[in-house]
């Protein structure tokens, strides 16, 4: 029993699990409209949105790289999606089309220049950050594409009872991304890779192939992010993705990851993001000042790097 | 030019006439020079009095968030509060000059020891915690900017003393700004720092290699802690400067978590020379960077190419530089072997 109990301790997510459960707990006791299906359904669409951000920034930290241009691809994903749809009149799916091919060329251009130059991730990523971002303000002039179909308003905007629709693709995206990981050979190669490069390499594994791998999964994961967005916004908004940064790497440190690659967690990322939702609800409910939310995700990252640092002292 | 922990490693047997022409620093000072010239003949509007002033003062400032990154660079780490720290620095600059009544002096000196101590914080957390700058720094922005909002409420201070904002109008000879003196200053300072004294050469040995700077009796968490307080330090610097340009204190002058001036942070010294692995900058490049950026953009907006695609060619321009500087690494390698 204590040996059960001392293997659920060390595992990423049985911590997080019961901080999110206590948390709730609390919620629910000291404000009854916490568990109302409205305040649900609001925490749930922040949520199906959040954890795709946080899903491709992990897959990026699982190599031991980063990528400060996830909101950048986002945002152009948004708004190649909306125009292509208000300039072009193009039918949704070719306009979903268009929005994820935008997100994997982007992601194939930072894991391609990465990759053969040999550049660090960060100084790459945030050259390209720029590109994307400036290439979207110059083809929008900063001006949102309003002219969107009502298919894709009223799917942004449904309610099954307490569960928006765009859950269902965000789960999809993460069952999808958790089968990747555990069980293909090019995940497995991607944890191989950001555990020690050369071992990797020694070992066959083509490191070009899973650094652009995981970049491309990463635009995609980053794009449907952004056109997720446009559907909960009603437009296409050129500043989509202006603040996924600091959320994209909360999740996945308060999940476990180490950020030298190597180690990621799906669960505790998605439980991060659950931490991160609840947190920014609790604030609503308590009437505090929303900015708070960035004081307290700056304060959890410290915390969970100290914690992991508790854990596993180096 | 360039400050290195080994003497001169880039010298070389080709002589010191022909080093100095092929240097970082001599490339960008020609690129530059010939883009101000296409750009004069261009347009009108780019050599025009108020156009150099308006230039002039935007390199100053540009000059310095540069130096900013550059000083934590060179320990191989990074600061991606740079922004963050000199917003909270100007507000509390700002409250000094305007709810307090203390002098200009006064308040400048309050405002750049708390973007030190801000600093210095994320310094001491790099240090106790053993992780990258990076994780460190990108969550103190959060949590800067996060109580810089919730502390002002968001409200600007935009009645700051007319001894303070008259510092930013001041132009001398060519109408060229004065607080591109300012700047200057900064810069023989930290080019005296890291080439004549003690704390500088263990900086640069220790951002070289920390284990062997160690083991010759460096105190690398010192350096470590100094270089953050001393970016700090110099992103309230380069704020105050935003703010007096301005005319006031506001929140809201480096963007959400004051993320804008990380790309001009970054420019400056990737292109000036200084290696993202730590152990060698160039403070002389830093300052060319932050030239050659500023005349790009302020020539691409003369041109009227389309102010909203500046921020695409400047990404262009970091992408190529350091494409270019990796090319040129692996040419000189292959030179040797």
């Amino acid at each position: 029993m204590t040996a059960a109990a001392a293997r659920l301790l060390r595992t990423d997510w049985f911590g997080l699990l019961v901080a999110f459960g206590c948390g709730a707990l609390a919620l629910a006791i000291s404000h009854p409209s916490f568990l109302s299906t409205f305040n649900i359904y609001v925490m749930l669409t922040a949520f199906a949105l959040s954890v795709l951000v946080a899903l491709s920034q992990m897959v990026i930290v699982a190599i031991g790289q980063l990528n400060l241009s996830v909101g950048a691809i986002g945002g152009l994903a948004a708004i190649a999606f909306a125009g292509s749809m208000e300039v072009w009149g193009a039918p949704v799916p070719l306009a979903i089309a268009t929005g994820l091919a935008v997100g994997l060329g982007c992601g194939a251009l930072n894991g391609a220049v990465t990759h053969y130059t040999g550049l660090n991730a960060f100084v790459v990523t945030l050259a390209t950050l720029a590109i994307f971002k400036g290439v979207n303000i110059g083809i929008t002039e900063a001006q949102p594409f309003y002219d969107i179909p009502q298919s894709v308003k009223t799917f942004g905007n449904a309610r099954l009872g307490f569960v928006p629709p765009i859950l269902f693709i965000s789960l999809a995206f993460v069952l999808a991304v958790l089968v990747f990981m555990r069980r293909s050979v090019l995940g497995r190669q991607l944890l191989a890779v950001g555990g020690n490069r050369n071992a990797a390499a020694l070992s066959g594994v083509s490191i070009g192939r899973v650094v652009i791998a995981a970049h491309v999964i990463s635009g995609a994961l980053a794009a449907t992010a952004g056109m997720i967005a446009v559907a909960r916004l009603q437009l296409g908004q050129p500043t989509i993705g202006d603040d996924w940064l600091i959320i994209s790497f909360a999740a996945p440190v308060i999940g476990g990851a180490v950020l030298a690659g190597g180690h990621v967690s799906i669960s505790g990322t998605v439980l991060g993001v659950a931490i991160i939702t609840l947190i920014n609800n609790a604030l609503v409910l308590l009437n505090v000042d929303p900015f708070a939310v960035q004081l307290l995700l700056g304060a959890l990252i410290l915390l969970a790097v100290a914690l992991s640092r508790f854990r596993d002292p180096a | 030019m360039t400050t290195d922990a080994t003497a001169r490693r880039r010298g070389g047997a080709a002589g010191p006439g022909f080093s100095a022409l092929a240097s970082n620093e001599a490339g960008l000072l020609l690129i530059t020079v010939l883009f101000a010239l296409l750009f004069a003949n261009l347009t009108p509007g780019f050599s025009s009095p108020f156009n150099v002033y308006a230039l002039t003062r935007v390199l100053a400032i540009d000059a310095v968030i540069g130096f900013s990154m550059m000083v934590v660079l060179v320990t191989g780490g990074l600061n991606l509060a740079a922004g963050a720290i000199g917003v909270c620095a100007v507000m509390v600059g700002g409250w000094a000059m305007q709810v307090a009544g203390l002098g200009v002096l006064p308040s400048a000196l309050i405002a750049v020891a708390f973007g030190a101590a801000l600093g210095a914080t994320n310094g001491l957390l790099t240090v106790a915690m053993r992780v990258h700058s990076f994780v460190v720094t990108l969550a103190t922005m959060s949590l800067f900017f996060g109580a810089m909002i919730i502390a002002t409420g968001a409200e600007a201070f935009n009645a700051l003393p007319a001894a303070f904002t008259g510092l930013a109008k001041l132009r001398t000879v060519f109408f060229v700004s004065s607080m591109i003196y300012a700047s200057m200053v900064v810069g023989v300072l930290l080019w005296l720092l890291f080439r004549h004294t003690l704390i500088g050469r263990q900086i640069l040995a220790a951002g070289a290699n920390p284990a062997a700077a160690r083991l010759s009796g460096v105190p690398v968490e010192r350096t470590i802690v100094v270089c953050h307080s001393l970016s700090g330090g110099l992103a309230a610097f380069a704020g105050l400067m935003l703010a007096a340009r301005n005319g006031a204190a506001l929140p809201s002058m480096a963007g959400q978590l004051g993320m804008d001036w990380l790309l001009p942070a970054f420019l400056a010294p990737v292109l000036g020379g200084t290696l993202l692995t730590g152990g060698s900058l160039s403070v002389l490049g830093t300052f060319l960077g932050a030239a050659m950026v500023t005349v790009i953009s302020n020539g691409l907006l003369q041109l009227r190419v389309g102010e909203f695609w500046v921020q695409a060619f400047l990404g262009l321009i970091l992408l190529a530089a350091v494409v270019l500087d990796r090319l040129r690494a692996h040419l000189i390698e292959r030179r040797r072997a």
